[in-house]
């Protein structure tokens, strides 16, 4: 009885290590997950809403930027909770609100005059063509090759097998 | 006559310590740069690399020399970081993430390196070293094939244009220098990584306890004679596994502390020189294949890159071309290694020769021509 007591308690050791496992990853991946945010400040196509004229947009606790009619811009984000902070030019309103992206979306598309004028939902999924994130010429290029600092090859694939005789 | 020997004993254990510091030090002038300047570097190469070369120490107290089978470890970091960047896990989460999907894959490739350790005993370096390069075969058929078209890769810019396998250079924005970006503590000119600098601290730490403990215990009595180790009882051949497994694991995590810093990832042959970049640099410390220690790391890393940063300005002011500081730099990372390997066999055959005149001549004291069995 003392050596299935024993085995079981091994069990459910490595049971409980393997789901902490696991939530490490799992949180890793929800806290870490990183969102671009496409800040908006244009009119609505079928003229629901305006464009404002002069904000300054906060998101998290990153700097502040100045938006005019017509400006686009991106923050980026790691996680899924955010808030933004509006302050208007014109009457120095102050607009904060909190929003929570969808883990799957790596862009949205959000627009602050909806925010303002408070339509619900305020951002949407956006999806392009991403621009090439690891380019050969993206980043410095250093060789590991004993503490090199010469770029090798560049050229997408490994290089060609040595064909040894 | 006692001191002569002495000199010539430190000279000879050390000799690849010394040329290093001599080299170094004669370089600095030549190469024009800042004393400030390579201090920095220093710091940053030292936080960037100590972690990789501090995995060599376990399979060291195991008696199973230099693993050049650390490459796998590193193989298994880089498959981590390829997961973090495609799921676009960013910042110090992104590198924690990739060493959580890289541990399980060290451990299952460790576990395959020990074993066949094993089967190869006293040839672990050469054995290891072979199997590194069969596993990076293994690797590169799966980054290059296997990613994007069996198992799904949703980041479209780090894949081939042709829609599978991975690109040869990896971008590593979302997680670079995150570890060192934590904190990053400005002493004067210099800026100190505080998080990699605890990190490796840890480490440290680790080995130092773990040292202690029964299983450490086990492994330096494996290491200095396996059969009394198994007469013991102790299971040489699980402790020698483990050491590697460990060792492994290490790699793993070092591999992807070293990455992060550099900020891109070189997918088919970042993991090359892992091995004898750790090795290199734990031998120019001042260790030898059966004796390291974490002192060895530290020395080893400074000396091994204070090289490196001086000697290609130094072969420009010397000769007119960098490219002849280049060519020192791999000269003398491979000279290392092979000098101390030299020097390493020809003290064991000079030790095992002398045990052998010292047994002569116990027996002709005897007055016994037959020899000391008698």
């Amino acid at each position: 009885v003392k050596a299935i007591s024993l085995k079981n308690r091994r069990l459910l050791v490595r049971s409980i290590l393997v789901v902490v496992y696991i939530a490490v990853l799992v949180l890793m991946l929800l806290t870490g997950k990183r969102h671009t945010i496409l800040i908006d400040n244009k009119d609505a196509e079928d003229g629901s809403y305006l464009a404002i004229d002069g904000m300054s947009v906060q998101i998290d606790k990153q700097e502040s930027s100045e938006y005019y009619p017509g400006d686009r811009d991106k923050a980026m984000v790691n996680g899924q909770k955010h808030t933004i902070r509006v302050e208007l030019f014109s009457d120095g309103k102050i607009v904060e609100s909190s929003f929570t992206l969808p883990l799957g979306q790596d862009m949205v598309l959000l627009s602050v005059p909806k925010l303002v004028a408070g339509i619900a939902p305020y951002f949407e999924p956006f999806t392009i063509q991403l621009e090439q994130a690891s380019a050969p010429d993206a980043g410095p290029l250093q060789s590991t090759q004993f503490g090199g600092d010469t770029p090798p090859n560049p050229e997408e694939g490994p290089p060609a097998p040595v064909l040894v005789q | 006559m006692s001191a002569k020997k002495n000199i010539g004993r430190f000279v000879s254990e050390y000799a690849v310590l010394i040329i290093f510091t001599v080299v170094t030090l004669a370089a600095i002038a030549p190469s024009g740069l800042s004393i400030n300047y390579i201090i920095q570097e220093l710091i940053t190469r030292l936080g960037r690399n100590s972690f990789l070369v501090i995995a060599l120490l376990l399979p060291i107290y195991a008696g199973m020399g230099l693993n050049f089978g650390m490459t796998l470890g590193a193989m298994a970091g880089q498959i981590g970081l390829i997961f973090a960047v495609n799921w676009g896990v960013a910042g110090w989460q992104g590198l924690v993430f990739a060493i959580f999907i890289g541990l399980p894959i060290s451990v299952f490739l460790g576990w395959i390196c020990g074993a066949v350790m094993n089967k190869a005993k006293g040839r672990e370096m050469v054995t290891g070293y072979i199997l590194a390069f069969f596993i990076s075969g293994i690797y590169q058929f799966f980054v290059l094939y296997v990613l994007g078209s069996v198992i799904p890769i949703g980041n479209s810019a780090i894949l081939l244009s042709r829609g599978y396998g991975i690109r040869n250079t990896l971008n590593m924005e979302p997680v670079r220098q995150a570890f060192d970006s934590i904190l990053m503590l400005r002493l004067g000119p210099f800026s100190i990584p505080v998080v990699t600098f605890a990190i490796i601290a840890a480490l440290c730490i680790f080995i130092v306890w773990f040292k202690k403990t029964k299983l450490g215990q086990d492994m330096r009595a494996v290491g200095q004679d396996m059969a009394v180790a198994e007469a013991a009882g102790i299971p040489v051949e699980k402790t020698r596994i483990i050491a590697i497994i460990i060792s492994t694991v290490l790699a793993c995590i070092g591999q992807v502390i070293f990455l992060q810093n550099m900020g891109n990832m070189m997918t088919y042959s970042s993991h090359d020189q892992t091995g004898f970049f750790a090795v290199a640099a734990l031998l120019v410390g001042g260790a030898s294949v059966t004796r390291a220690g974490i002192l060895n790391v530290f020395v080893g890393v400074v000396l091994l890159h204070a090289m490196f940063i001086v000697s290609p300005l130094a072969g420009q002011s010397l000769f007119g071309s960098a490219m002849i500081g280049e060519y020192f730099r791999q000269f003398i990372g491979y000279g290392a290694i092979a000098l101390s390997l030299v020097l390493y066999a020809w003290k064991s055959r000079k030790a095992a020769s002398d045990a052998r005149s010292g047994l002569r001549g116990g027996a002709s004291g005897n007055g016994n021509g037959t020899g000391g069995q008698a």
